[in-house]
């Protein structure tokens, strides 16, 4: 028994929750919740194993059936699954925080399907982070996608049903190019296995069809990543879904574009033959302008959630710059902010949830001076929004730091200068958030009189902030994942 | 000599967890005053600690984190680190007691006296950053806490003034942090511990470029201009705040920096092979006297002040790009000189507000004679910054035109006289007001400050004459700024 064996427990064990939650889950919505957050904890238990087991020996493999790989389907964990996989352990804060929340938000009987649908979710996810084959990561893909569709419908009010729609067709359309890519592969190489592919891309193929794929696959990531202009289905979708699903869509749903990016530059950096040059110079000025774009969308809006909803784009911008830029530094720091935002956005999204359901405002200009009613989510909200900007000692300071160091190492200095001016536009933005929650007098009596939420809510918002903190200044512990990780997909580089 | 020691990082945590404690359970205002009386002293303690072993050469490190070989979390008390920490843990003390006395009855206590802790602890952080980076993550956090104290009375005013003052700052932190990523492309390296990372062989386009946006950076905070626009603006802030944050702490973590820069990034040799120090000391040269012209012309007492810091910062920015010994020394040691003249001011700014509500000079007519013991102190601040011999301004302004004739640089003796008489053209008058004017009908029934705001007044003037009488005390700041700079300039070591 290795720890290979366990990889296919990590998916196995939240699906099975997602089928009993369901099934059991008619007994009552804390039933459902409990359930719920019993099968998110185990599977992060037990996921504690392969992340230290790859910390001392190296990736490993599972092949499923016994059928090896290159022929067998194979799952892999290596150093990028063990930094993306705590991603979804992020569920174990939000669904504690859900218990609360969807009193009075949600239906009774939509209660269980809600927490059945955020572990298919969390599930798929996993699945995602640690398929070795493309046809895989796209059946991953697309049970995330469809979850997610349907977490955002289920608030079922006009707006939401139009939103889950619009995110369905675009996604829908993603999903497409991306098969239609892994075809191309499969016609190409005769393979599916990343590594299989990655070998004989290296040992050369026809370049045109090869691009294609390549452009495809991209495309398709890049959608599901909301990168500017791909980005049109997400602020509907993410400021209408209720806030713990806000949460988990701008954390770690979006993150799937983002890994999916990750590892086609694994399987295509490997070759000499290829030419991945073309695509660096096309995202590091997509990401760039994504940075800007969406920093300044996020200055103009007034509702707290489109607001955290724009930023989000900004900082996908972050993260695609860093690995077009292709120097280590800058990619270290692209895969570094893959976790870190998704941590800041959930503290965020929590608060502004937090916020939202306890006063029943949702602008700026409505929710002022709540935090002397709500001090504790003020202060997670106050956290989320400084580690955003990117300030110092917070987790999103970690990654304009290597993104900054990477880009003059790339000798591209203008994408440094835009990514610590375009940080500083937006954290214009922020400060008129904080002026708001803590300096200037209220204006509604509901505001005013909002009673601090109950500590099911309050907790999991702290400990996000808290770690947002602790991950500023635990720079080196990212590190040890997310190096080797780089110099995988970074090889012309070496160490 | 280096030696591993938990004290360059206690030092500031010790105020952290005040400020924890405050924000926790200081809603009892004695416990809050208690907490920070008891940080206060213990920082002070931990740091006087370590001076003996400054002043042997006993240099204290401690890592803390380390994210990549060579780049970490670092602390390092060195010479001119203690220099900086020891001046701003002292006038923590005597701050945190005046603004028990100021504040009393204030508006959100637990939020003034929480973030007043986290400033402290993040400007003695910057005294002990070892590296770039660590200086750089504090030089950020002191942004952060300084805000909610600048906005402290939530008036339109003030929100502008703390909108205007993160404008200026986090401009300047973001050029600080490219100066920085920048310096690790090339150097390879961020640490402050030695005389210079950077070398000639690294281009002069880069070089430059480092120069302009670290000095461009950490100018901000030392309000050279024409990057001063913040800081008579963000006077709109509680007297105590003004007091420590805005002629101590923030302004000071500026110039700190451009010294530090100076001395340690760059290192002296290099600076003077590159020239680019000149036009930084022509720019400070011209901040001393237009700063001070512009203060000439200020009615509003606090205004005043705060023209007088620009120019008197420039003075340490002035010294450090000269480039010589003695200038570097004067830059070093006018770090607490204008520290303690200027709080004192500031003490006895706010000591007439709160007792008479006057805030212009116009309103001052005859003060001398109800509040003689504040003014008292006054007028010793007023003349150690005109620069009269047996105050403290004076050693600064010696020691800056010595190493100016040693630099060739004979304008800078011109820039010194032409201060000192404008500094007697604004400052006198007011000293002239306060005790040969008949007392005016507004102030008929002032009293003298209280204790708890006399006291700081008079024991940091006394150190205004003290400073200026005991230059060759071992132990006395002087001491310490030399071991400094024999440091930087790689002298040979006259103190035992």
């Amino acid at each position: 028994m290795t720890w290979g064996d366990a990889l296919p427990w990590l998916v196995a064990l939240p699906w099975t929750g997602a089928v009993l939650t369901r099934a059991l889950g008619a007994r009552g919505p804390r039933m459902a919740g409990g359930l719920a957050w019993a099968f998110l904890i185990a599977t992060a238990a037990l996921a504690v194993g392969p992340v230290t087991e790859v910390a001392r020996h190296g990736a490993f493999s599972y092949a499923v059936g016994g059928w090896a790989a290159p022929y067998g389907v194979e799952l892999r964990f290596d150093h990028f699954s063990a930094w993306v996989l705590p991603l979804t352990l992020l569920f174990v804060l939000v669904v504690p925080f859900s218990f609360r929340y969807l009193e009075g938000t949600l239906p009774l009987e939509r209660q269980a399907p809600f927490y059945a649908l955020l572990l298919l979710n969390a599930g798929a996810m996993i699945g995602f982070t640690i398929s070795a084959d493309l046809f895989n990561l796209f059946v991953f893909m697309e049970v995330v996608s469809l979850s997610s569709y349907a977490l955002v419908a289920i608030a079922g009010r006009g707006l939401a049903a139009w939103a889950a729609l619009k995110y369905l067709l675009i996604g829908g359309v993603a999903s497409t190019l991306m098969l239609l890519g892994v075809t191309f592969v499969f016609v190409l190489t005769g393979s599916l296995n990343l590594a299989d592919v990655s070998a004989r891309f290296a040992a050369g193929v026809d370049a045109a069809p090869a691009a294609t794929a390549i452009a495809l696959l991209a495309t398709s990531f890049l959608v599901k990543a909301a990168l500017f202009p791909l980005h049109v289905w997400l602020p509907d979708a993410h400021a209408i879904a209720p806030s713990p699903v806000s949460a988990v869509l701008s954390g770690m749903v979006v993150k799937i574009g983002v890994v999916g990016l990750i590892r086609l530059y694994q399987l295509a950096y490997g070759s000499s033959a290829f030419e991945m040059a073309g695509l660096n110079t096309l995202l590091v000025w997509a990401g760039a302008i994504a940075i800007v774009t969406g920093a300044f969308l996020a200055m103009v809006q007034n509702d707290i959630k489109l607001m955290l909803a724009y930023s989000t784009i900004s900082n996908v911008g972050y993260i695609v710059m860093g690995l077009a830029l292709a120097s280590p530094y800058a990619a270290i720091g692209g895969v570094v902010h893959v976790f870190n935002h998704a941590l800041i956005k959930v503290t965020l999204f929590l608060a502004a949830g937090a916020l939202i359901h306890h006063t029943g405002f949702r602008t700026l200009t409505d929710l002022r001076g709540v935090a002397r009613a709500m001090p504790y989510t003020s202060a997670a909200m106050a956290i989320g929004a400084i580690s955003i900007v990117g300030l110092p000692p917070t987790a999103g300071f970690v990654c304009k730091w290597y993104i900054a160091l990477g880009a003059f190492q790339a000798g591209q200095a203008g994408f440094g200068l835009a990514l610590v001016f375009g940080a500083l536009l937006i954290f214009v933005y922020y400060v008129r958030l904080l002026n708001a929650l803590y300096f200037k007098p209220a204006v509604h009596a509901a505001v005013r009189d909002a009673s601090e939420v109950p500590w099911s809510m309050r907790a999991p918002m702290l400990l996000a902030a808290l770690a947002c903190l602790v991950m500023g200044v635990l720079g080196g512990v990212p590190l040890s994942f997310v190096e080797p990780a780089v110099l995988d997909m970074l090889p012309a580089w070496g160490p | 000599m280096d030696v591993v020691d938990a004290r360059p990082i206690l030092a500031p945590l010790v105020s952290f967890v005040c400020a924890a404690l405050v924000f926790s359970a200081g809603h009892r205002a004695a416990w809050r005053r208690f907490w920070s009386f008891a940080a206060a002293a213990i920082k002070l303690g931990l740091v006087v600690s370590m001076l003996p072993g400054t002043l042997r050469g006993t240099v204290y490190v401690y890592e803390l984190v380390e994210f990549t070989p060579g780049i970490g979390i670092a602390f390092r008390a060195d010479a001119f680190g203690m220099f900086f920490a020891l001046v701003s843990s002292t006038l923590w003390v005597l701050t945190t007691v005046y603004a028990i006395g100021y504040m009393r009855g204030d508006r959100d206590l637990v939020r003034f006296f929480g973030f007043f802790a986290l400033c402290v602890s993040t400007t003695v952080g910057v005294a002990f950053a070892e590296n770039l980076l660590t200086f750089f993550l504090f030089y950020e956090a002191l942004t952060i806490c300084t805000y909610p104290l600048v906005v402290h009375a939530e008036t339109p005013e003030a929100l502008r003034a703390g909108r205007i003052y993160l404008v200026y700052t986090l401009i300047g932190g973001g050029l600080a942090l490219i100066g920085s990523v920048m310096t690790l492309n090339a150097a390879g390296t961020l640490t402050l511990a030695g005389t210079g990372v950077l070398s000639r062989e690294m281009g002069g386009g880069t070089l430059a470029a480092i120069f302009v946006a670290l000095v461009g950076g950490f100018g901000v905070k030392a309000a050279i201009m024409p990057l001063h626009g913040w800081l008579p603006i963000a006077m709109v802030a509680p007297t105590p705040v003004s007091a420590l944050l805005h002629a101590v702490a923030v302004v000071k973590v500026g110039a700190f920096g451009v010294t530090r820069v100076i001395h340690n990034v760059f290192g002296v040799e290099l600076l003077r092979e590159l020239g680019y120090a000149r036009p930084l000391a022509w720019l400070a040269g011209f901040t001393i006297v237009a700063a001070s012209l512009i203060a000439l012309r200020q009615d509003h007492l606090k205004r005043r002040l705060a023209y007088s810091t620009i120019s008197q910062l420039s003075y340490i920015v002035l010294g450090a790009a000269l480039l010589a010994p003695f200038a570097a020394t004067a830059a070093v040691v006018h770090i607490a000189h204008q520290a303690f003249a200027k709080i004192t001011m500031f003490f006895v700014a706010g000591a007439i507000q709160r007792r008479s509500g006057a805030t212009h000079v116009s309103q001052l007519s005859g003060i001398g004679s109800v509040m003689p013991w504040s003014m008292a102190g006054f007028t010793v601040a007023s003349l150690s910054f005109i620069g009269v011999p047996l105050f403290a301004g004076f050693i600064t302004k010696w020691y800056l035109s010595l190493g100016a004739l040693d630099a060739g640089a004979w304008w800078v003796v011109g820039v010194m006289i032409v201060s000192s008489l404008l500094n007697a053209a604004y400052w006198l008058p007011i000293v002239h007001r306060a005790y040969f004017r008949p007392l005016s009908d507004e102030l008929e029934g002032v009293q003298e400050a209280p204790p708890m705001l006399l006291v700081p007044i008079l024991i940091c003037a006394a150190y205004v004459i003290l400073l200026g009488l005991s230059g060759e005390v071992p132990g006395m700041p002087f001491s310490i700024a030399r071991v400094a700079v024999e440091h930087a300039f790689g002298l040979p070591s006259v103190t035992p």
